[in-house]
């Protein structure tokens, strides 16, 4: 994906993306501190927002093959289960149960399978968006700060699923985390942001 | 006879007279068979006139939603005159022929319940719509997916609002009278019977129809209740 003099407006403020190159198949980081424009810009590629000007050239990515874990995520008003099976419902996706089971149990939520999916913690409640968006099979996922409300052991969890993940079918991941310099091995690509703009890039 | 039997008793007896009276009976009917039908409508162009206002943004769009929170509070009163001078045989839909019929009742609790619905539809619309249309995209749904989403999510809101329309509907007066014409065992529902009565001096069916219509009014109580826990059950631990 190539993301060519995007500017977008809220207010006073201005997002100018002047290049962003996002290779396949790679682990991408996003660096800022807050208000940066962070989310604005990852609203933006996965098309939330409609930018005023510029080109993100998806190079032949599908947007049904594109998702988003927001920083808090949208819980359906239905069971765990339900809310993990929705993307595989929507794209009329046969639900296999017993792999849904065995991926709830790998990031310890089999025994909540059943429960009011709002009923869990903000920890929880990341774990669920992280599986709801893995669940389908996805090629380009973006995470914004999904691994910050997590302790310590689930946000292991999380990354040890994620190299999993890039070990049997590398996908592309785009992840916004304040504490991603501590996290080098997991990212092969880290952009820093400041004040609407990309200003660094380390491999 | 009556004073004979314990308090108890003639309790009972009074309830068995008052409820196998056709009078009783039929205001009863009408005034279910009327709040139904008007609920069904106004539930039908609330949530939609509600959702359209929240997803698109055109001028006029403020005017638009201030005329319809006046509307909400409109006096029945003068619903039930438009629609009487809509439906009288001289109006423009005359020729319909549903002046103090059940139909022309239920164009004057539509008129008066649809701005309620709309307003109430959009103000739960605009508050949660907009996560819900942002969560649907970062999932890949369509637009009839974000659709059916979106109703399935808003369903408690919405039973909400319906509930809300039907107490509305059943506890009306003014417009039902000038509109239908409270004829006995025609258009003469629950409210409009207690009006009369009383103007009777036959207080006992008019306490009856009353305790009816409260108990009505407790099940409504108690199902918004009901709605407002599961909505508070959306808690983060």
């Amino acid at each position: 994906m190539k993301i060519i003099n995007l500017e977008k407006n809220m207010g006073s403020f201005q997002l100018k993306i002047d290049h962003l190159d996002i290779e396949p198949g790679k682990v991408h980081g996003l660096v800022g501190h807050n208000g940066c424009g962070k989310t604005i810009l990852l609203k933006t590629i996965i098309g939330i927002l409609t930018p005023d000007s510029g080109t993100i050239d998806m190079e032949g990515l599908e947007k049904s093959k594109m998702t988003m874990m927001m920083q808090r995520p949208y819980l359906l008003h239905d069971s765990v289960y339900e809310n993990v099976i929705y993307p595989l419902k929507i794209r009329k996706i046969p639900v296999d149960e017993a792999k849904v089971d065995a991926m709830l149990e790998k990031v310890g939520l089999l025994a909540q399978k059943n429960q009011y999916a709002r009923s869990l913690s903000s920890g929880e409640r990341q774990k669920l968006s992280f599986l709801r968006a893995v669940i389908f099979g996805p090629e380009f996922v973006i995470m914004d700060e999904t691994l910050s409300n997590m302790d310590p052991e689930s946000e292991r969890t999380i990354i040890s699923l994620i190299k999993e993940i890039q070990q049997t079918r590398p996908i592309t991941w785009l992840i916004v985390n304040h504490q991603l310099e501590q996290k080098k091995d997991l990212c092969d690509v880290i952009h820093y942001m400041e004040k609407g703009r990309i200003v660094n890039e380390t491999a | 006879m009556r004073r004979k039997g314990t308090v108890m008793e003639n309790i009972v007896i009074w309830f068995k007279e008052c409820f196998t009276d056709e009078a009783i009976l039929s205001a009863i009917g009408v005034t279910f068979k009327m709040a139904v039908f008007s609920c069904l409508i106004s539930s039908v162009l609330g949530i939609t006139f509600g959702l359209l206002l929240e997803r698109y943004d055109f001028r006029g769009k403020k005017l638009i939603v201030r005329i319809n929170r006046t509307l909400m509070g409109m006096p029945p009163v003068v619903a039930g005159l438009v629609v009487y001078l809509l439906l009288m045989r001289r109006g423009p839909l005359g020729m319909l022929g549903w002046l103090f019929t059940i139909k022309g009742m239920i164009v004057a609790q539509t008129l008066i319940i649809t701005p309620i619905m709309t307003g109430m539809i959009h103000q739960h619309a605009v508050s949660k719509v907009p996560a819900i249309r942002e969560f649907c995209m970062t999932m890949g749904a369509d637009r009839r997916q974000t659709i059916w989403t979106v109703l399935k999510e808003m369903c408690h809101d919405i039973y909400f609002c319906m509930v809300t329309a039907f107490g509305r509907s059943i506890s009306e007066v003014g417009s039902v009278m000038l509109v239908g014409g409270n004829i006995k065992g025609h258009t003469r529902t629950m409210t409009t019977a207690i009006s009369l009565l009383k103007s009777q001096g036959i207080f006992t069916e008019g306490i009856a129809l009353g305790l009816v219509l409260l108990v009505m009014a407790f099940i409504i109580q108690w199902l918004c209740d009901f709605l407002q826990k599961e909505e508070s059950a959306d808690e983060n631990y």
